[in-house]
């Protein structure tokens, strides 16, 4: 089945943050809460898990109301963007 | 420059000092990285105690031959050698080279001999002492990749290394040496002036400030591929044709100096501990790993322990760029982490909230509980910040401190129990690591 011409099969989309753009206004935690917490400075903590469709348009409009346009949407599986980075330092 | 010797706990190790220059038993001395060992002061530049000039040009041509063409089967002869990155990450090396290569833009190579962990002394010391072998090495790199641009990236502070590597370059040029055209960019003198995404954001004109990488960055944009100068040194080694990556260079911190030594790979820990002076009067109580931004590991985990990387791995360790001071007995742990805590918060590049806001609130609780005067509960507020800290800075500076703290409360969990109930050991007034000095 397709809705609104995306196919079902498209990657799961998961939303990112730029953490050096961002600057813990806050807004995204108030119109998508289900994705976004924020942390005791105020700063945004994204869930580490594929947006449901529900959560998807959600965290769209955070995307759009950002007034530091450090979010964005990733469908990309492309492991070369992972987040973090592959060349992530060793952790205990 | 200062020598601390007041902060030194252990003070019989003064009196005997050890000869550093023990013949080496590589089978093959030209694969070699350092002319001899060195030894320096505790904290500051790496200028040598007994200075030593840099290896020519011809001398280096003498030793080990002619530089090869950089080609594209230099890349089969890294994956052949296995060599993996010395900066820190320990990351395969032609893996970069790999999604190097796979964008489209023009290709900026960086040899980057920033060093700005404040314990580590062996970048800046093998390009004082052969300043041609990291060029050669930068020189394969880019002529294999067909890179536009070729930089040797240095510390803005780091003169005698500046001064070193512009006399080298001076030298090849004069020689008619064939290779790409090598630039030297001296950067600002900050922390975080030495990771990689500041450099490659430096050297397209940006602030030397990490960064991430966005989707939509990533084609046909500008691409960097940046490596440890030691990386390099053994690039141009493998190239020749040399046994690859048999020894390593490891920054020792002893209660008198720093050491630069290179040993081989799979030396003993204790070994690599008696030979710079360690021992003499008992073992250390534990051992930082990597430096500051490493981890701490218990004595009685690495005493058996050979030194090399995959090793130290199996285990949960990692000596990141080859750093290992370790911890006398009657040094606090406890102390020792919030000092160094209290110093990454203040290198912080203050781009990201988590770091900006939650390192100094690590520092703060770290440094109450170090003085034994921390409220109820703030053991546990530690814990709570350590996990909103961790993996959420665009570099992992805040990931380093938040691993440093993570194995200091597995390791120093009994002192920092004692500390929690307002019982500061002795040791807590008297520091032994040589922190900079925290300016706010």
């Amino acid at each position: 089945m397709t809705r609104r011409g995306k196919s079902t099969t498209a990657p799961a989309a998961r939303l990112r943050i730029d953490p050096a753009a961002c600057d813990g206004i806050g807004v995204c935690a108030r119109l998508a809460e289900t994705a976004v917490e924020l942390d005791r400075w105020g700063f945004p903590i994204l869930v580490d898990r594929p947006l449901s469709r529900g959560e998807e348009s959600a965290a769209q409009r955070a995307v759009r109301a950002c007034p530091r346009k450090a979010l964005w949407i990733e469908r990309a599986p492309d492991p070369a963007f992972a987040w973090p980075p592959v060349d992530a330092s060793p952790r205990p | 420059m200062t020598l601390d010797l007041t902060a030194s706990s252990d003070r019989a190790v003064c009196t005997t000092p050890t000869r550093t220059t023990v013949a080496r038993d590589h089978t093959d001395q030209r694969s070699a990285l350092l002319l001899h060992d060195v030894r320096l002061a505790r904290t500051g530049p790496a200028e040598p105690w007994v200075p030593s000039a840099a290896e020519h040009l011809a001398e280096h041509t003498a030793r080990i031959g002619q530089r090869p063409a950089g080609t594209a089967t230099l890349i089969d002869a890294l994956d052949e050698a296995g060599l993996t990155g010395h900066g820190g990450a320990h990351v395969p090396t032609t893996a970069k080279w790999r999604s190097a290569l796979a964008g489209g833009g023009p290709l900026t190579v960086a040899a980057n001999g920033a060093e700005s962990e404040p314990l580590s002394a062996k970048d800046a010391t093998l390009l004082r002492q052969r300043p041609h072998l990291v060029l050669d090495g930068l020189a394969l790199t880019a002529e294999a990749l067909g890179a536009r641009r070729a930089v040797l990236w240095l510390h803005g502070d780091d003169t005698g290394t500046l001064y070193a590597m512009q006399a080298a370059l001076t030298e090849r040029r004069a020689a008619r040496y064939p290779e790409p055209w090598l630039e030297i960019v001296s950067g600002p003198g900050h922390y975080l002036a030495g990771e990689s995404s500041a450099i490659g954001r430096a050297l397209n004109g940006g602030p030397a400030l990490p960064r991430i990488r966005r989707v939509a960055d990533a084609d046909g944009g500008p691409r960097n591929l940046v490596h440890n100068v030691e990386t390099l040194a053994r690039v141009a080694l493998i190239a020749r044709g040399m046994p690859p990556v048999r020894s390593t260079l490891l920054t020792v911190l002893t209660p008198v100096d720093r050491q630069v030594i290179e040993v081989d790979r799979g030396t003993p820990t204790t070994e690599v501990l008696g030979q710079t002076g360690w021992l003499h009067r008992g073992s250390p109580q534990a051992v930082l790993l990597g430096g500051y931004s490493g981890m701490w590991a218990p004595w009685l985990g690495v005493e058996h322990l050979t030194f090399d990387e995959t090793t130290l791995r199996s285990v949960g360790l990692s000596a990141g760029s080859g750093i290992i001071a370790p911890l006398p007995h009657g040094a606090c742990g406890v102390a020792e982490t919030a000092a160094i805590v209290g110093y990454l918060a203040s290198m912080s590049a203050r781009q990201c909230g988590p770091c900006l806001f939650g390192l100094p609130a690590l520092a703060q609780s770290l440094r109450l509980l170090a003085h034994g005067n921390a409220p109820r509960g703030e053991q546990s507020r530690l814990l709570d910040d350590l996990q909103a800290v961790a993996g959420r800075g665009a570099c992992h500076h805040p990931d380093g401190a938040t691993r440093l703290i993570a194995s200091a409360l597995a390791i120093f969990e009994h002192d920092l129990r004692e500390h929690a109930h307002g019982r500061a050991c002795a040791g807590s007034r008297r520091p032994t690591m040589p922190v900079p000095a925290v300016t706010a």
